[in-house]
């Protein structure tokens, strides 16, 4: 209630009776989260974070469950109060405020439909709140309903919807707010694999129609990957990278996002020789890895972790080459999974976790390997990727340690 | 086989049709045949089909008078319970956020039922008669200055302990809708701007109304039927429709008795029908 009378009195050039639709749409929906905590008793979700996401910008975070991604996607919302910090929308800061004041909507993991009212109800249910009167608040719901092409579904109730469909009802109820920003809880979570592909392309047209800001939070790396403008890792209640889609997967700056992105082998050696254009490390087994000159700043006898794509390795069988190559390891295949386009060989190396390579069919039929064969793994000096931070385990890896 | 598989479900279903036709189906019946039987001083029951009964009842101006007061403490029971059991469930389901807090509370609000209604009831008169606990507070702490004597042996004393015994049957089934309720719903209520008492009126209220329903037919019943409290806490002041029933049945009067009860059914069931009406039970039991 009050935030109608607020909006028509600081919004003197909007027509009263359209003040509440584009409330929020001037102002910018830039997000701000400054030293950003939130313990829960003694635990820690989400630590001291620091994080600009451009306005306009479609944001993933990625992350194990319960490193804390959906603790900031609720406080933004203002569904949870941080223990200290602050959020800012645009230039507001947004703490303690009521969710509708932010120019936030959230879409729900479940949907969080309401189950008694018809689709057409669930989606004025905002204006209801705004006291629009019912022929037009059943008017303009009709028109958000049309735009996610449910409206010939309107007196359905929740429970009679299909999930893809429910997902459109709740993407059209929180549209409806003509929200700055739309908070995304694990939207595409329950649905299954083809509508998972098919909403994940509507997502993103539909915030690049929009030019809202939207913020994603997922668990699934494809997903990030394929919407995001920028991702953010995270794991332990803090942020480990956060970039554009090309850099965290190209370029991750810890042995942790290396592993959790799912694209990369992590290695770790000691700087043994740094002359000129290339680097050697010698890893704990001895293998002798070369990297470029330029990237390692370490100086001799210092640990340094690199990452190699899983793409970028060739898989040769033991007898083909020699041993002593640099850039070569020894190790037998403990498993082949066919994918398709490219088979994903694993194999197991003295002294380091399983390597995962990714071969393309084609090379893969032409030098077949099964489990308990003898190969070596090779790849090309530019393919290794110095990590920022020295491995310590294997954090962030789908096996465990 | 199918002739077999359908033996075997009516040998399933037998115990419980047995038992229903036994104490159900069959005490009504014969309560319907006597309730048209004639009554006579001294023989007691005589068998014949005479609406007598119906017509002496219906005539008099004494069982409009019970029907009415207890309809009037059904009324007042089922308002104080409903918000008293409303409110009891919400904050126990949406404000104690300690699941374990919750049930502990839940199972403090059963305590009263480990004695008996009998005991329950009797021990309201020390707290509200003339030198009660209540009387002798206010008259130690000088709001009064003699003892208030609407307390004990009024409307008043009656319906506190209707609420004392049944606001629980009440609360119950509110309790386990609400239960129900995702959380998610609510925070989804409040993005969309909607205000505490918006979230209630909206999402709350509606998706509690199975237990609402089922809870005013607990209360409905229990009170309709009742005839201990009222005469023991009215002090006799007050009569309820049973009671009526129950001077009928002192002079033996069974015929007359079991019009009432008769009556009386009919008045619960149409209530009953009424709270279905408003709210399809079976329907939001599926949802």
């Amino acid at each position: 209630m009050n935030a109608t009378i607020d909006d028509t009195n600081t919004a003197p050039n909007t027509a009263p009776n359209t003040a509440a639709k584009t409330a929020h749409a001037s102002g910018s929906g830039e997000i701000r989260l400054v030293n950003l905590s939130m313990s829960f008793g003694a635990t820690k979700a989400v630590n001291e974070v620091n994080l600009t996401i451009p306005h306009g910008s479609y944001c993933c975070m990625i992350g194990p469950s319960g490193c804390g991604k959906t603790t900031i996607l609720r406080m933004v919302a203002g569904h949870e109060t941080p223990t200290s910090g602050e959020v800012f929308i645009g230039d507001t800061m947004v703490v303690g405020q009521p969710p509708v004041n932010r120019g936030t909507a959230m879409m729900f993991q479940s949907y969080a439909l309401f189950p008694h009212l018809s689709i057409l109800d669930n989606v004025a249910f905002y204006l209801k709140m705004r006291s629009v009167a019912k022929d037009d608040r059943r008017r303009q719901a009709r028109a958000m309903l049309e735009r996610v092409q449910l409206d010939h579904l309107h007196d359905r109730m929740p429970a009679q919807l299909s999930g893809g469909q429910q997902q459109r009802v709740a993407l059209a109820r929180a549209l409806i707010t003509n929200p700055k920003v739309l908070l995304l809880d694990e939207p595409l979570s329950a649905l299954d694999e083809f509508l998972r592909l098919q909403m994940r392309g509507e997502l993103k047209g539909l915030q690049s129609e929009l030019g809202i800001t939207f913020l994603h939070v997922t668990h699934t790396q494809p997903e990030a990957i394929a919407l995001a403008d920028m991702v953010v890792v995270m794991d332990n209640g803090t942020i480990e990278q956060a970039g554009t889609a090309r850099d965290i997967f190209d370029k991750p700056r810890t042995p942790y996002v290396a592993r959790f992105m799912g694209a990369q082998n992590v290695l770790t050696g000691t700087v043994d020789n740094k002359s000129g254009t290339t680097v050697v490390l010698k890893t704990a087994s001895g293998e002798a890895l070369e990297v470029p000159g330029d990237r390692v700043n370490a100086s001799v006898g210092e640990a340094v972790s690199v990452s190699i794509r899983r793409d970028l390795i060739a898989v040769h069988r033991a007898e083909t080459g020699s041993t002593g190559d640099v850039n070569t390891i020894e190790g037998v295949v403990e498993a082949t999974e066919y994918q398709g386009n490219f088979v994903k060989i694993g194999v197991i190396v003295k002294g380091v976790e399983t390597f995962v390579a990714n071969v393309s069919d084609q090379a893969y039929f032409a030098e077949p390997v099964i489990p308990g064969d003898k190969v070596r793994v090779s790849w090309n000096i530019d393919a290794v990727h110095v990590l920022a931070k020295v491995d310590a385990g294997n954090e962030g890896s789908p096996y465990g340690v | 086989m199918s002739e077999r598989r359908s033996f075997i479900t009516q040998l399933q279903v037998a115990p419980l049709t047995l038992v229903l036709f036994l104490f159900f189906v069959v005490p009504v019946a014969l309560v319907v045949i006597v309730s048209f039987f004639r009554y006579q001083m001294l023989v007691g029951l005589v068998p014949d089909f005479t609406f007598k009964n119906y017509y002496d009842l219906l005539t008099n101006p004494t069982t409009w008078a019970l029907y009415l007061s207890t309809l009037k403490f059904t009324l007042m029971v089922l308002v104080i319970t409903l918000v008293l059991g409303f409110w009891l469930s919400y904050f126990l389901v949406f404000h104690v956020r300690n699941l374990v807090v919750a049930i502990g509370l839940f199972l403090l609000c059963t305590i009263p039922f480990w004695t008996s209604n009998i005991i329950r009831m009797i021990s309201w008169r020390p707290i509200l008669g003339r030198e009660g606990l209540v009387n002798q507070g206010l008259q130690e702490v000088g709001l009064i200055d003699k003892p208030l004597d609407w307390l004990l042996f009024s409307d008043f004393s009656v319906v506190i302990t209707y609420v004392h015994l049944f606001t629980l049957f009440m609360m119950v089934p509110i309790f386990n809708s609400m239960a129900r309720i995702d959380k998610a719903l609510l925070e989804a209520a409040i993005d969309a701007g909607a205000t505490r008492w918006g979230v209630i009126w909206n999402v709350v209220l509606p998706l509690s109304k199975t237990g609402i329903a089922l809870g005013a037919l607990f209360v409905v019943t229990l009170v309709m039927g009742d005839f201990a409290v009222v005469k023991v806490m009215s002090g006799g002041l007050s009569g309820s429709a049973t009671s009526g029933m129950f001077n009928d049945l002192q002079f033996l009067n069974y015929p007359r008795a079991a019009a009432n009860a008769v009556i009386l059914l009919i008045i619960v069931m149409l209530i009953a029908t009424g709270i279905f009406r408003l709210i399809d039970v079976r329907k939001e039991l599926v949802r």
